[in-house]
This record gives C-alpha cells, structure tokens and sequence, in this order.
C-alpha cells in the first residue's frame, strides 16, 4: 500500500512535482559535472602544468652550502653521475623520456634536458649560451613542448652539429636571421655557428642563444659537465616533492629542488578550483533546496485537508509525513539520477572546452550527486512538517 | 447489553464561546443514537471529542472503556484507528485514490492491507462495478456509501455519523438509511448527528441539545 500511496501521490501532484524535479535536475546535472570536473581537475591540470616545463631541477649545491665544503664540492655537474641514476630504465639516446620505474613506481619524468650555460659574445655583445641536447631540451617530446619556432617546424640537431637556437630578442638585437653565420666567443675561444631556427619561448630563453652542449663543453673546455640538469616530472605538487627528496637521496652531492614558481602555482590554483567547486556546489545545492522549498509549501497547502482525513483516520503524523517524505525523497533520487546523467554529458563537453580533451565518467559521482539531491529535496520538504500541527476537527468542518 | 459510551459532564470551551456544558448520557452497544439539535447546539462537538478528533476541556467521554480525555496525540491517533468509523457528510474521500484505494487507506493506518476484504466491503455497499473509480467519478450518494465501507472496513466499536445523508439526494439518502438499518440490525453502535427528523426517527433514542446543553433523552417512540 505503500508504494502504491506513493505513486499516487507522485501522480496527483505531477503538475507541482515537474517544477522541484526539474530544479533537482538541473541542480544535479552542474554538481555531478562540477564534482566529476573536481575529481579529475588535479590528473588534467597536472598534464596542464607539465606542458609548461621543467619543474624540478638538479644543480650544483648552492652558495652556501658550496662555501662550507668547497673543497668536496664541483661547481658544476658531472653529467654522467646523474645519468647514472637516472638512465638504467631510459632507453637510448635522446630525448630522454620515460619512466623511471626504480625511483618512484607511481610517477613519471616525462622528460629531462642538461645545460651548460655561460656569458658569451656575439659581435662583441654579451650574451647569455646554454649548451644542450636540443632534441632534449626543444623536441616535441623534450622538455619544453610548448616552446614555439617563429620559423615553425621542430629542432631535431645532430650531435655536434654547428646549428645554433637564437631566441628571438637576440635576432632582433643583433639583426639575425635564419642562416645567418654567427661567430661565438668565451674567453680567447671563438667558434662558428649558423642560426637555424629562431625561438619564441615568452620567457627568458627569448634573450639566450642555444648550442649542442657538446659544442659548448668544447668551448668551455668542460668535457662532461654541465650547468644544471632539468626534469618534468608528472605528478600532484606533493608527489613532486616527495620525488624530489627521494632523487635528492640518491644524488647526495647536488642540490634536487622543485622549482617552486611552478608547484606552488599549481598547488594554489588547484586549492583555488577545488574551493571554487565546492562554493560552487554549496550554492547550488541551496538553490535547488530553495526552489524544491517553495513547491513543497504550496503542496503543503494543497495536502492539509488529506492530511486532516488521514489523521481521522488514525494515521499517525509520522506515518504522513514519512509518505510525503518518501515522495519527496523519490523526486530527489529521480532528480539526481536524472541530472547525473546529463552532467557527465557536461562535464565531457566542459573537459572539451577548457583541456581540450574529454572528462571520463567517474562513476562515484552516481551516489554521491543521488545523496545530495535527495539530501537537498528533503531539506526543501520542511514546511510539510507544517502538516504536523493540522487538527482533523478543524479540516473536516471546512475551515 | 454492556454500555459502550458513558460521557460525565462533558465540557469545551473555544475561548470564550462554551460548545459543550456539562453533557452527560450513556449509550448501549448496539444502540443507534441521533444527535439533533439547532445549529450551534455542540453536537458535531460532541461527536469529534467522542472519535477522539477533538479534546474537552473538562469532564469525562469513555468509549469502550478508554477515557478520550486522557489520551495523548499518539494515544488519541490508535484510538480513532482501533475504535471509531467516521461517516462524514462531505464523504472526505481521497481524491486522487480510487474507491478501493480509499477503503485501503483505513486498513493501512490500522494495520495491514486486505485487498480482497476491502473489496468485499465494496460490493456490500453495492459499489462492486466501482471499485476502481475515482471519487470525482462516483455520484454523491456512491461516494457517501465509500464512506461507509471505509468506516466499517476495521470493525470499528462505535460509527460516528455526522449528518451522513445532508449531502444527498433523496434516493441516495433512502440508500444510505437502507445501510445504516443494516448497520444497525448487525449490532453496530451508530451515533448519528443529523438535522432530519425522519431520518432521526430511524434511531433507537435521541439526544437533543441546545446551545451546549442536553435537553433530552428519550426513546424514539416517546419523542414521535
């Protein structure tokens, strides 16, 4: 009888019911895509945040720290010391990338490029030169993909080869081009590059020049050492950061940091989102309860000579309450179940939008965005504990 | 016969206005009593203090043994469940539940649900082709004997009738008169507020009240 109660009562009031359930639709369909969009925002920033660049960096060890154990301590890196560490699961040659399986099973460097840099002159002019791996540091895979060429294409350099990266300051101040023959000098070594491709970085590396870091070991006379090593490491903040201590145990003699510009950036904007989300969600759900509020007291209304006749008839107001409840409650599962459905439709088209690829369904939103509806619709149900007070005598006279 | 309802000074009070000012009579189980009396005279107070719809504000209405004014609101909702069968003059049927559905209600709030019997109490009330009706879909006359079958549905001790033909036409009122004799003639105890006379006359004894006072009891055949 009770479930027949209920449709009937379902039925009846279809007309007031349509309005709170669409408001429950509609509110379940932005909270299962805003709470499918939280779930997934930290995997699709990460993979935002590592196109960006490198985000931990191994160097010599700092100032400081150089001055109390100079004696110890190389002012640059050896190379191969931290390949070591690094390389027994990359595969050959460049750019490296892969897993690094051994240090961290659940994490991934993506990619890591060393530098060598140094002040050099071009024309008589000073200019700063990193030596690298360009296939490393500027491939598509390197570490710096969104990197541009205002030449286009992509740098794939040999080994040793005599191309040089310009970025693009430099080719505006010392008026060159691509093919241009330039003439590099550090200290009384001087050797010949020729401009292949110009960079427009956006950042710092626009005012640098870029050689084969063989190349400039040469000219430096450095064999096997270079500046510093950087890696692009994926992962949450905080799993960088425990990478970060577990390499630096592994490499004792450098200094392993995250560069933190980009880490605590990335922690505090996915703070920001996820408080953002959850106003978001805290709102809405006020919203919905509020509209399914208004239908409930004008439904209470409705219902008071019903409730009057079935107390006469010795139904007890928590057996009432607990019918209109229950319907309450059903509309809040329907609601929820039904704007389930078109925020994960949502959020598919919102992660199109904003990541540039599809949010997959996380199936534990169906519950949870279930359970705050029918927690919303219930919270909106309060004026039918109005009915509570109804007194039977004064309904059956008609007043 | 053992007396069903013993009702001992019974007073209400709504503010300054006095409903009911000392009423005290007894009814018999079995016995079908009509309540009359001019418009403002207390009896649909009296009857609803009785089906435990309303509390008195002083003295005593014992039906079957329980005392309506010591009850609480859970005690007086098992009370009206278990006790009484109301026969409203406006039917008061549900009206989004069919005829069927309205007699379940009553079973549902008693205890558990009997289809079969519900719709037994239907074709005894001559309802048997519209059982699946809905109130808006029944004449007054065939709501009215829903009504009756929904308030006999649990067996009830005593029916209360507030002018249960005021409502009808005349040939559904000669219907409802034909159940409450059957009612009756079964042994039911019917208390019956009515303004009819005639249908008065069908009672075993009339009480009569005016402005919240009792004016007289008295066997049917003395008052004709």
């Amino acid at each position: 009888m009770f479930t027949r109660l209920l449709w009937k009562l379902l039925h009846a009031s279809r007309g007031r019911l349509v309005v709170a359930l669409v408001a429950l639709v509609s509110g379940a369909a932005v909270i299962s895509a805003l709470l499918n969009l939280q779930f997934d925002i930290e995997r699709k920033l990460t993979q935002e945040f590592r196109t960006l660049g490198a985000n931990v960096v191994i160097a010599p060890p700092n100032v400081t720290s150089a001055a109390r154990s100079a004696a110890e301590e190389p002012a640059l890196i050896d190379e191969a010391s931290v390949w070591k560490v690094l390389d027994p699961n990359l595969p050959k040659g460049n750019p490296r990338e892969t897993r690094v399986e051994e240090l961290k099973p659940q994490l991934e460097f993506l990619a890591a490029a060393p530098y060598l840099y140094f002040i050099g002159r071009v024309a008589g002019a000073p200019v700063v030169v990193g030596g690298t791996q360009f296939g490393a540091a500027f491939g598509p895979f390197g570490l710096e993909p969104t990197w541009k060429l205002e030449t286009g294409g992509t740098i794939q350099a040999v080994e040793g080869s005599p191309s040089c990266v310009i970025g693009r300051n430099v080719a505006k101040q010392l008026k060159l081009s691509v093919g241009s023959p330039i003439e590099l000098q550090y200290l009384d070594q001087h050797r010949q590059f020729v401009v292949h491709w110009i960079l427009d970085s956006g950042a710092a590396q626009d005012s640098q020049i870029f050689v084969d870091l063989r190349a400039a070991q040469s000219l430096l006379g450095v064999g096997g050492q270079v500046s510093l090593i950087q890696l692009r490491v994926n992962g949450t903040p905080k799993a960088i950061s425990q990478y970060t201590a577990h390499l630096a145990a592994l490499l004792p003699q450098y200094e392993v940091r995250p560069i933190r510009q980009v880490t605590e950036a990335e922690g505090e904007l996915l703070s920001r989102i996820r408080l953002l989300i959850l106003s978001m969600v805290l709102l809405i759900l006020v919203l919905t309860g509020l509209c399914v509020l208004a239908t409930m007291a004008a439904l209470a209304m409705e219902r008071r000579e019903d409730v009057g006749l079935m107390k006469a008839l010795g139904g007890s107001i928590s057996r009432i309450v607990g019918l209109f409840l229950a319907e309450v409650g059903v509309l809040g599962a329907i609601g929820g179940l039904a704007g389930c459905i078109a925020g994960v439709a949502l959020s598919h088209w919102m992660g199109q939008r904003v990541f540039g690829t599809a949010i997959s369904a996380r199936w534990e939103i169906f519950p949870l965005t279930v359970a705050l509806m029918v927690g919303a619709a219930l919270a909106g149900a309060l004026p039918l504990r109005r009915l509570g007070n109804v007194k039977p005598a004064v309904i059956l006279r008609g007043e | 016969m053992a007396t069903l309802v013993h009702v001992e000074g019974l007073r209400k009070e709504f503010g300054n206005v006095r409903a009911l000012a000392g009423v005290s009579f007894k009814v018999e189980e079995g016995e079908w009593i009509a309540i009359m009396g001019p418009s403002g005279s207390g009896k649909t107070t009296l009857i609803n203090i009785l089906g435990g719809l309303d509390t008195p504000t002083g003295g005593q209405a014992v039906v079957d043994g329980t005392d309506v004014a010591r009850l609480n609101e859970a005690g007086l909702t098992r009370y009206r469940a278990e006790k009484i069968g109301f026969i409203f003059q406006q039917f008061h049927l549900v009206p989004y539940l069919t005829a069927l559905e309205n007699v379940m209600l009553a079973q549902y709030f008693h205890s558990t649900t009997d289809e079969t019997e519900a719709r037994e109490a239907l074709v005894r009330v001559g309802l048997k082709d519209r059982v699946t009706h809905l109130p808006a879909q029944l004449s007054g006359g065939e709501q009215q004997r829903v009504a009756v079958a929904r308030a006999l549905i649990n067996h009830p001790k005593l029916v209360l009738a507030d002018e249960p033909t005021g409502n009808l036409d005349e040939a559904n009122q000669e219907t409802v008169i034909q159940l409450l004799r059957e009612l009756h003639n079964e042994g039911h105890t019917i208390l019956m507020v009515t303004h009819d006379p005639a249908l008065g006359c069908l009672a075993d004894r009339r009480i009569d009240l005016a402005h919240g006072r009792l004016v007289q009891v008295a066997r049917v055949a003395q008052t004709l």
